[in-house]
C-alpha cells in the first residue's frame, strides 16, 4: 500500500477489512524509515510495540471485534504526554531518561480504542522554548521544504501527519502550539475548549492556558479524535463536566445560515496579514459565502492585551514549575527555554493576579463578541519560513493571531486553506463559542469538501 | 514608569532564590526582565475591588476526585 490515507479512509477500509492494521503499519514504517532521518518527527519510535499493536488489532478484527475507527490506525503523541514505560522527555536534557509509571489521559483513551501508538513526537523543550539545536533533540523539519520550519511546539506531530508516517497525533496548545504546527505544515488542528480534553499526564507548560488536543490530515479526522479523548476527567483540576455530542455526526457540510465574523483591525492594523495570506483568506470567506454563511466585521480587544495578559502569567506559572531546576542546574535547560521563563522569578505576586483579571476582562469581552457571531475567521499565521534560531527576546515582542483563543478559551482549528509560490501551506483559523467544538469542526469540514486542498502531499514523501 | 536598576534586579533575584547563577545566566535574567517590565508597565493595577481573577477551582471537580 503506496498510497496516502486519510484516518477515516484508512479506518473505512479497516472496517470493511479492505486493509488490514498491519499492511497500513508497514506502510507508516517504510516512510519513516524513507525521510524521517532528514524529517525529524520522531523522537522515540515504538516500532516493535507498534506491531505487536497492529497484529492484535487484525486478529481482533477478524474476529468481529472491531472496536471503532482508531482500531488499528497508527498514531503518535508529542513527547510531553506520558506514555507508561516508554521514555517522556518534553525534548529536554532534564528529562532524557524520564519513563513514566502511567499513561496519560489521552493515551487510555487512543489505546482503549485500539489505536496503535508508532511513538513520540518532537517538540519544543517543555513545549515553549524553540526551535532550539541546545537540547535534546535537534528540531524537526517541516516535510513540505525541508529548510522551512514546521513551527511550535507540536512539530513533530504536524510535520509526522503531513508525511504520512501517522493517521494522527495529540499536541498541546498554550499559545497556539496546535495550530501553528498544523498551519506550517498544512494539516488540521484543534484547540479544544479548555477543559474539554484532559490535560492529565501532559506535561504543563502553563496551567492557565494549556489545551491538549487533536492534529490530523483532515478535519472528519480531527473529529474522530476529538469523540475519544473529550470528555470529562476529575483528575483533571481545569475538566469540565458537559455532555460532549458526536462530532463527527456534526459533518453535515453545511454552513448556511451560520454568521462569521472577521476581526480586521487585528489582521489589517495592528498585525498586517501579507497580500498573499489575505488573498487567501479573503478566497477562503469568498467559499463560505458561496455555502451560505453571512460575514460581518467584528471588534476585538488589542492581540497585545492577550499576549500580554498570556505571558506574564506563563512566565509565572513556568517559574514555579521549572525555578527548582533553574537554581540547580540551569545549564541543562536550552538557551531559548531558559531566557523565556528565567524572568518569571522575579514577577510580583500582584502582578500575576492583575494579570488574571486582565485575563477575565479579555475572556469576558470575546465571549460579548460570540454572542453576536457563531464563529470567528482568521489566519493561523504566515506560511512557514526558513528553520532557524530565533532571537530569544522574540518571545516578548512577537504578536500573533492564536493566542487570544488560548486566553479567551475558545475553540480554534486550523486548516490548510491554499499554497504560496513556494508550496507552503496557507492556513484559516477558525474560532467558535466556549464548547461549540461542533460548529468549528463542521465549518471547517465543508470548506474542506469543496476546496482541493487535501489531494497535495509533501513532495518529500512523493 | 521608571526602569528597575540593575542593582534592584539583583535582590529581586537574590530573593527569587537566583542569587548565585553564573554570570552568563544573570545577564540572561538582566535582559529578559528588562522586556517582561514593559509588559508589566501595561498591565492596569487600579481595577475595581471586586474584579475576580481567572484562577480555575471548580469544588465539584475537587469533590468528584475522592
Amino acid at each position: 500500500m503506496t498510497e496516502f490515507l486519510s484516518l477515516a479512509e484508512a479506518a473505512r477500509r479497516i472496517e470493511r477489512r479492505d486493509l488490514s492494521p498491519v499492511e497500513l503499519l508497514d506502510a507508516c514504517l517504510a516512510r519513516i524509515d524513507a525521510v524521517d532521518a532528514r524529517l525529524g518527527s520522531f523522537v522515540t519510535l515504538t516500532r516493535e510495540r507498534a506491531l505487536a499493536e497492529a497484529r492484535a488489532a487484525e486478529a481482533a478484527i477478524m474476529a468481529g471485534r472491531y472496536r471503532g475507527p482508531l482500531h488499528g490506525i497508527p498514531y503518535n503523541l508529542k513527547d510531553i504526554f506520558e506514555t507508561r514505560g516508554i521514555r517522556t522527555t518534553a525534548q529536554s536534557k532534564l528529562l532524557a531518561d524520564n519513563i513514566p509509571a502511567a499513561d496519560c489521559d489521552a493515551q487510555e483513551k487512543l489505546s482503549a480504542a485500539g489505536g496503535v501508538l508508532l511513538g513520540k513526537a518532537a517538540t519544543w523543550e517543555f513545549a515553549h522554548g524553540g526551535p532550539s539545536w541546545d537540547v535534546l533533540f535537534p528540531p524537526c523539519r517541516n516535510p513540505w521544504d525541508l529548510d522551512k520550519d514546521p513551527a511550535g511546539s507540536s512539530s513533530g506531530s504536524g510535520a509526522s501527519i503531513a508525511a504520512g508516517l501517522v493517521l494522527g497525533s495529540m499536541g498541546s496548545d498554550t499559545g497556539g502550539s496546535i495550530r501553528g504546527p498544523a498551519a506550517a505544515n498544512g494539516v488540521a488542528g484543534l484547540k479544544p475548549t479548555y477543559g474539554r480534553v484532559s490535560r492529565r499526564g501532559v506535561l504543563p507548560n502553563c496551567f492557565t492556558h494549556d489545551h491538549a488536543g487533536p492534529l490530523a490530515w483532515t478535519v472528519e479526522d480531527v473529529a474522530i479524535l476529538m469523540n475519544l479523548v473529550a470528555g470529562f476527567d476529575p483528575r483533571d483540576p481545569g475538566s469540565v463536566e458537559l455532555p460532549v455530542p458526536d462530532y463527527t455526526a456534526a459533518l453535515t457540510g453545511e454552513v448556511k445560515g451560520l454568521t462569521i465574523g472577521v476581526p480586521y483591525r487585528w489582521i489589517e492594523e495592528e498585525v498586517p496579514a501579507s497580500a498573499p495570506t489575505r488573498a487567501a483568506l479573503d478566497a477562503a470567506l469568498d467559499t463560505f459565502r458561496a455555502l451560505g454563511a453571512t460575514l460581518r466585521l467584528v471588534e476585538l480587544p488589542p492581540l497585545h492585551r492577550y499576549e500580554d495578559a498570556k505571558k506574564i502569567i506563563a512566565m509565572a506559572e513556568l517559574y514555579a514549575i521549572h525555578g527548582p531546576d533553574l537554581r540547580k542546574r540551569p545549564e541543562l535547560f536550552g538557551a531559548s527555554l531558559r531566557y523565556r521563563i528565567i524572568a518569571g522569578g522575579l514577577i510580583r505576586a500582584e502582578d500575576y493576579i492583575q494579570a488574571m483579571r486582565l485575563r477575565t476582562e479579555l475572556a469576558r469581552a470575546m465571549q460579548a463578541v460570540f454572542a453576536e457571531v457563531d464563529l470567528i475567521m482568521l489566519p493561523s499565521g504566515e506560511p512557514a519560513k526558513t528553520l532557524q534560531p530565533q532571537p530569544p527576546e522574540s518571545l516578548f515582542t512577537r504578536i500573533g493571531y492564536t493566542t487570544a483563543f488560548n486566553v479567551g478559551g475558545n475553540p480554534a482549528l486550523s486548516l490548510c486553506m491554499g499554497f504560496n509560490e513556494e508550496g507552503m501551506p496557507f492556513s484559516l483559523q477558525i474560532a467558535g463559542r466556549l464548547f461549540d467544538e461542533a460548529t468549528v469542526l463542521r465549518a471547517g469540514d465543508a470548506y474542506e469538501r469543496v476546496t482541493p486542498w487535501r489531494d497535495r502531499r509533501p513532495a518529500l514523501v512523493g | 514608569m521608571t526602569a528597575t536598576t540593575e542593582e534592584e534586579l539583583r535582590l529581586l533575584a537574590a530573593k527569587a532564590g537566583l542569587g548565585a547563577l553564573p554570570a552568563a545566566y544573570q545577564g540572561e535574567l538582566l535582559s529578559a526582565y528588562r522586556h517582561l517590565e514593559v509588559m508589566l508597565a501595561r498591565i492596569a493595577q487600579d481595577r475595581p475591588h471586586g474584579d475576580e481573577p481567572a484562577h480555575v477551582f471548580n469544588a465539584a471537580t475537587f469533590a468528584r476526585q475522592g
